[in-house]
């Protein structure tokens, strides 16, 4: 990859819990080229949100590096973390408590035009924010509207104009179509991608949703408690997916496809705790192929071209399509 | 449909809500039958009135804002919009439960999850408390849960395990019929299917009815029957899971399979149904999907549209079905 946007070294976040340390976010390394979409899947607990928010400062990392467009932005200053402010930006998962109750739709898609230093006069505001209102679909007569009298779609909306306000390179997506019905939540992927297009985003992708995220990923990483276990070229993911979780995972999507219902792999027991876990594999408690060597900390290793997994039995369990 | 072994027959079913004096349209003149034994999917998003029918049926609605001022729901030969509510308190719980979409609020927080369950049996079958425990914790092994947890509170379950108890107090007497409403919404892919794996073998041993609502077409396609798709409180379209998955007829069910990303194919953009559902309070003249309707023309203004017959119990309100097959083969 000659031109990451991001790139992100040894990734690590803990939080510090009455039981113990809490591993959310532990020794990760991937890179998003420029314009590119990297998808974050895994369930719920598995630290994909946490690793957004640490790689766009809203949390401060425990170690490891985070790189935007080739300079380490790991430790900085205020002044430079107001620049990076404006460079990476986040679209929250519920558009119902993201935006503040008592400011209408223009206020808070001025808020950042007012607190950036680019817009001199309020003309100028006043045109950036008709320009974001028309770009993310918003119509003029919502201007003065306050988020309750908005439906999700709209709020997610203008959860997007915010995020786009100061022109950013970098957006993470922490579920923005989640809390969206399926008609609704078509109509938004479809702006995102527009707006990908038109103005060159980098965008990380954090769901749940496979197939959300197959549809609009270029890559994809899956993580399972707090670790990277699989990262793929987003349709190879699909098509040979090669850790066992993975697997499991793709394998639980209930198929719209009634005439071929496929196999499912069935998992034993529910994700475990990332309160001071072992060494070793954190799958291992649920995974049927789990044996001896499993114990030991596991590498990432690359099986196929720009195929990543984390699994010591990778090889032998995939003898037949490798 | 005569000889059908029908257990739930729902003709003409309405409920309506009143707020600040506006009458809100949930449910538009519903009717559907459910045989012994088999699932019917009640498919629609957000506001479309899928949770209310499910209500209705159970006479759970909040009364007032709530009315049902039309309907018949036949169960086992009674009118249940008829029968006393000291009897429906009988059949609820019993012979009728339901499955809460959040196991979070579901579930009483001070109250330990065996007792919960415990409940629900000591009350209809009239046992011992002693007997009403045993079967309780037999309950939760059911659903994959150890019986010696009877005593722990809902806070030390997880979401997927909350879900489950939720479940082994609705499934705790055997209903005839389970009412779920959106049983795994709430819960991660993996858990999903372990949950919905264990809806479906229950349904089995027990023979049990379902009423599976639903926003999600993958799960209909795993485990209904029958589907009816609800829009603006009506049904659009009703018919076999073949039916309505191979051939799709209402321009509704043809934008929701548009807008949903497709797992095996590659679309570059999805094609979602534009605009936004209609305000129950002041429902469009005509079909009310019209103002989103691709297809829609002068007719469909107009007047009321019936659901209408199209071939082998496939049910579809449009009036432009041709104009549609028309559009398709253009497309293609």
């Amino acid at each position: 990859m000659a031109n990451p946007m991001i790139e992100v070294r040894h990734l690590k976040k803990y939080f510090n819990t009455p039981k113990g340390t809490l591993h959310a976010v532990d020794d990760i390394s991937f890179k998003i080229e420029k314009g590119k979409t990297m998808g974050v899947v895994g369930e719920s607990g598995c630290g994909k949100s946490t690793l957004g928010r640490t790689i766009i400062h809203l949390l401060e990392s425990t170690d490891g590096q985070i790189f935007l467009d080739g300079k380490d932005i790991t430790h900085v200053d205020k002044h430079q973390m107001h620049e990076i402010n404006e460079r990476m930006q986040i679209v929250f998962q519920d558009p119902y408590s993201s935006l503040n109750p008592r400011q209408t739709v223009e206020d808070v898609i001025r808020e950042p035009l007012k607190l950036s230093k680019r817009y001199k006069t309020r003309a100028e505001i006043d045109q950036k924010t008709d320009e974001l209102m028309k770009l993310v679909g918003i119509d003029e007569r919502l201007r003065h509207a306050y988020p309750h009298e908005l439906d999700g779609g709209r709020r997610q909306r203008v959860g997007i104009a915010r995020a786009l306000s100061l022109n950013p390179d970098f957006i993470v997506c922490d579920e923005p179509v989640s809390a969206l019905d399926v008609s609704i939540q078509a109509q938004v992927l479809n702006l995102l991608q527009d707006l990908q297009e038109k103005q060159g985003l980098t965008y990380m992708f954090v769901t749940h949703d496979l197939s959300v995220v197959r549809h609009i990923s270029d890559d994809i990483c899956v993580m399972y408690l707090g670790q990277l276990v699989e990262t793929s070229p987003a349709k190879e993911l699909f098509i040979k997916p090669l850790h066992p979780y993975t697997k499991a995972l793709l394998s639980a999507i209930p198929s719209t496809d009634i005439d071929h219902p496929h196999e499912r792999i069935k998992l034993q027991g529910e994700i475990t705790s990332p309160v001071d876990p072992k060494p070793g594999c954190r799958f291992a408690a649920r995974c049927p192929y789990a044996a001896e060597a499993c114990r030991q900390p596991q590498q990432l290793e690359e099986i196929l071209p720009d195929h990543y997994i984390s699994c010591c039995r990778a090889r032998e369990l995939n003898k037949d399509i490798l | 449909m005569a000889n059908k072994d029908v257990l739930l027959s729902v003709k003409d079913l309405t409920v309506e809500y009143t707020s600040e004096g506006e009458v809100i349209h949930a449910v538009n003149h519903v009717s559907f039958e459910l045989e012994k034994g088999k699932t019917i999917g009640l498919v629609g998003e957000t506001g479309a009135g899928k949770t209310s029918i499910a209500r209705a049926i159970l006479r759970i609605l909040p009364e007032p804002p709530a009315r049902v001022p039309g309907g018949e729901i036949e169960f086992e030969g009674k009118d249940l919009l008829k029968v006393s509510e000291a009897d429906m308190q009988k059949i609820r719980g019993k012979e009728i439960s339901m499955i809460f979409q959040d196991p979070m609020t579901a579930l009483n927080p001070i109250m330990r999850v065996g007792e919960q369950i415990a409940e629900v049996i000591k009350l209809h079958e009239h046992c011992s408390r002693q007997e009403s425990i045993e079967k309780a914790k037999k309950m939760l092994e059911m659903v994959g849960i150890p019986g010696e947890r009877f005593y722990e509170y809902p806070h030390q379950f997880s979401g997927g395990m909350k879900q489950r108890v939720v479940i082994a107090m609705a499934l705790a007497c055997s209903p005839t019929l389970l009412l779920a409403d959106e049983p795994t919404t709430a819960l991660d892919v993996t858990i999903q299917a372990q949950v919905l794996d264990m809806i479906n073998d229950l349904k089995r041993k027990l023979n049990t009815s379902m009423i599976m609502i639903t926003h999600d077409l993958g799960i209909v396609a795993e485990v209904c029957d029958t589907v009816a798709v609800i829009y603006a409180g009506e049904i659009m379209e009703y018919g076999t899971r073949e039916q309505i998955f191979h051939d799709p007829r209402y321009p509704y069910t043809i934008g929701l399979f548009g807008s949903l990303p497709d797992l095996n194919s590659d679309v570059e953009r999805l094609s979602p149904i534009e605009g936004l559902p209609p305000n129950p309070a002041d429902l469009p003249r005509g079909c009310a999907f019209h103002p989103r309707c691709p297809y829609a023309g002068e007719e469909c203004r107009k007047e009321h549209i019936e659901l209408k017959d199209i071939g082998g119990g496939h049910l579809c309100r449009c009036c432009r079905l041709n104009e549609i097959a028309a559009g398709k083969a253009k497309e293609v």
